[in-house]
């Protein structure tokens, strides 16, 4: 019951921190452009080549999964597009927001948590500068954004991944590989995957910012934040996996409703 | 130069850190060879990392599972119009992926973070100094006992894993798509035989395997201060975690040439 | 013209830190806190700059009531208190010329840079060590940068929170006589916060001492010699 508990405590801080996060960022629209777009740089630079290999080798290893089972049914030359669709729509996010979480959610709280126990932040705000507006911030918005330009690249990626794994391991022609994707993957799927990648994103920033910039208690005390960002980070995105899969499901059964 | 910089540094890097990687592998197994086997100690350890993730990970299996049946049942949709062949599918799935992968990537992210944490901070603190004066060999002591535990812990959890996954497939398949319980189950033993089991537990052993050397050759290795086991930290989560990736992928292939 | 505590509660969770607390800093004289470890020294400190609010009591600083400002309002407070921490706490991604520019916004480049050179100089340093990052000067260095990052605004109070700790003999002796001549020089007032009695004994204008959360005893060098009470005793003892 504890430990429920305070993991409800946890989320709802993390809720509250993010909106406060917000309203200084919609204070003071457009003031740290140069922050962020630094930012945005720096995280992006430091995590494309783990979100390639990860794109990559999800790519291969749903490939092969795939193809084992298709195999029983003669349907190989549905492969393609079966695998993209799985790949942008639901694994892809997971797996490489999972990687990001690790990357770049555990590299900002170690920072931000450093710059609170070392007092830096409170040395901020006696200088008369805001710490959400010039630490966070910048921050979290360049995770959102940066994170969503990295799991559009890694997607990518993965469909090259796996286009090689299957024309190498099964001569699979590519054409004939990338001719099957239209017929499972339209508009609907690469909405679905951004829209996901863009929930998995914000909660990467959110706990990330949240447990770095209210750690406490010395080296030890970061530490302890960059493992519980880690884990919190992990299930919420899984919770989250689930809820966005449902809530995509419903929103297109009601396009097709009133489309068709 | 440029050259220099960029390709032949890291690559050096990476094959020297290979190396040590390599040789803290082979001492770890020589030492489950000759012991000292520090019982007491490997089951401290089964119990802070199996108690300590086991609801993180069921709870998560239990999630992944629900979105992957669906998922699946919505692809079939698609390129087959039936949902007939749910059962064998999501079984297989579970069996030969997510129940293996799920489990080892939040052990990487929960107790990986936490081992280097750990003897990175013990490194920093000069304990690791301490313990080789006092004859004691930091491999053997903070190694060898994480590694038994994490294998024997991780083979518990995938088998955990797997049965809650499983679980929630066919709940989903039952109530969402109105197969019996009865009939999914019977197209399991149709379509998943002993030997992915058997894959299943080896590929989870070997993840098991990975996530201490490599957390703990990061602990080994920081240096400077709070700051070196914080990125200590990350570089140790995110190597982890690109290997468990890529050993899946060559484990896959491989199975998927036996079975 | 001074900081006054009036009657300052401040509880931590169960823990009563501080229990009824009131002085008052005159202006231009330098006041010491001593007191034992988790005393609530650096927790008063924290409260004249708001970044910890009392549970009961005002805290005035130049007739601001501190405590019922927001934070927009505390940027005036913090204008003229300037914060030493115990730390360095110079911000890594940023070097010298920066962090001590941090607080200066709204006048020319060129006046900024002025102003930089001369609280350098006011620590004894001087531009060569511009372009450093904090990691690469030694922990002393980053001490007096710190310090001129908090003088560059022109603070009329100085709040230092452990100045000396973690320093070796020969630099804290130069960080309290920096202290010293800084305060006389400026005519600015200052605070400090030490369990080092030594210094105190040397530089202090009075000297407060904070026991379980009460003033245990204020006031000059010379009363404080002569107090009878066993906390001043030892501190006493271990200066000597």
């Amino acid at each position: 019951m504890k430990v429920l508990a305070n993991f409800f405590h946890q989320i709802g801080g993390m809720f509250l921190f993010a909106r406060q996060v917000k309203r200084t960022w919609l204070c003071t629209l457009g003031s740290n452009t140069p922050l962020v777009i630094e930012q945005v740089g720096s995280v992006g630079l430091r995590s494309i080549s783990t979100v390639c290999f990860a794109g990559f080798f999800v790519g291969a290893i749903l490939v092969i999964q795939l193809q084992l089972m298709l195999a029983q049914y003669d349907a190989s030359a549905m492969l393609g597009g079966l695998n993209t669709s799985a790949c942008i729509r639901e694994v892809g996010p997971l797996i490489i927001s999972f990687l990001l979480a690790g990357k770049v959610g555990a590299y900002t709280t170690a920072e931000l948590g450093t710059m609170r126990v070392t007092e830096q932040i409170d040395a901020i705000r006696c200088l008369g500068t805001n710490p959400l507006q010039y630490l966070v911030v910048p921050r979290f918005v360049a995770i959102v954004v940066s994170s969503l330009l990295l799991l559009v690249f890694g997607l990518l990626i993965g469909l090259f991944g796996s286009m090689v794994v299957a024309s190498w391991l099964y001569n699979i022609n590519p054409l004939q590989y990338l001719q099957s994707v239209p017929r499972f993957c339209g508009g609907w799927t690469v909405f679905c995957g951004v829209a996901k990648s863009a929930v998995y994103g914000t909660i990467v920033a959110s706990v990330s910012t949240y447990k770095g910039y209210n750690a406490s208690g010395g080296a030890k005390g970061v530490g302890v934040a960059v493992t519980e960002c880690a884990v919190y980070t992990n299930l919420l995105i899984v919770f989250a996996n689930t809820f966005m899969s449902i809530l995509l499901d419903g929103m297109h059964e009601i396009f097709t409703m009133v489309v068709g | 130069m440029a050259l220099k910089f960029y390709l032949l540094n890291p690559l050096i890097a990476f094959l020297l850190g290979a190396r040590e990687v390599g040789f803290i592998f082979f001492k770890t197994l020589m030492t489950c060879l000759k012991g000292p086997h520090r019982i007491r100690e490997v089951i401290q350890y089964m119990y802070s990392i199996g108690v300590g993730s086991l609801p993180i990970i069921t709870i998560s299996t239990a999630f992944a599972g629900f979105v992957v049946t669906s998922e699946l049942a919505h692809q079939m949709d698609t390129a087959l119009h039936t949902v007939e062949m749910l059962p064998g599918f999501s079984g297989q799935f579970v069996f030969r992926e997510l129940g293996i992968v799920i489990p080892a990537l939040l052990l990487v992210s929960k107790v990986g973070a936490a081992t280097t944490a750990e003897v990175g901070s013990m490194k920093v603190t000069e304990q690791i100094d301490a313990l080789r004066l006092l004859q004691i060999d930091p491999i053997e002591y903070l190694v060898y006992p994480r590694f038994v535990a994490s294998i024997i812990v991780i083979t518990c959890l995938t088998l955990i894993s797997i049965f809650v996954t499983l679980v929630v497939a066919i709940a989903v398949a039952v109530l969402k798509y109105n197969f019996a319980v009865l009939e999914y189950t019977n197209a399991l033993t149709h379509f998943v035989a002993n030997k992915d089991l058997v894959c299943a537990l080896v590929k989870g052993m070997v993840f098991g395997a990975v996530v201490p050397v490599i957390s703990c050759y990061y602990g080994f290795n920081c240096s400077g201060g709070a700051e070196g086991v914080g990125n200590a930290t990350t570089n140790s989560v995110v190597t982890s975690t690109i290997i468990v990736i890529i050993l899946d992928f060559v484990l896959t292939f491989a199975f998927s040439l036996v079975l | 013209m001074s900081i006054i505590f009036d009657n300052v509660y401040k509880a931590f969770g169960p823990k009563k830190i501080l229990d009824g607390v009131s002085f008052t800093v005159d202006t231009g004289e330098i006041m010491f806190i001593l007191g034992k470890s988790g005393m609530g020294k650096s927790v008063t400190l924290k409260n004249v700059v708001g970044l910890l609010k009392p549970d009961r009591g005002n805290v005035f600083v130049d007739k601001m009531t501190i405590n019922e400002l927001d934070e927009d309002g505390l940027e005036g407070a913090r204008k003229i208190c300037g914060m030493v921490f115990q730390h360095p706490a110079l911000l890594d991604s940023l070097n010298v010329y920066q962090n001590v520019a941090f607080g200066l916004r709204g006048i020319p480049e060129a006046r900024i840079r002025e102003r930089v050179l001369e609280c350098l100089k006011l620590v004894h340093l001087d531009e060569s060590i511009f372009k450093r990052k904090p990691p690469e000067i030694s922990y002393g260095m980053q001490k007096r940068v710190s310090l001129a990052r908090t003088l560059a605004p022109g603070p009329r109070y100085l709040l230092f929170d452990e100045p000396t700790t973690g320093l070796d003999p020969i630099t804290t002796n130069a960080v309290n006589e920096l202290i010293f001549e800084l305060s006389r020089k400026l005519k600015v007032t200052s605070v400090v916060v030490s369990h080092d009695m030594g210094c105190a004994l040397r530089i202090a204008d009075r000297i407060l001492v904070l026991d379980q959360g009460k003033v245990l005893a204020l006031g000059s060098v010379e009363e404080i010699k002569k107090s009878p009470a066993q906390l001043i005793r030892d501190f006493l003892m271990e200066a000597i």
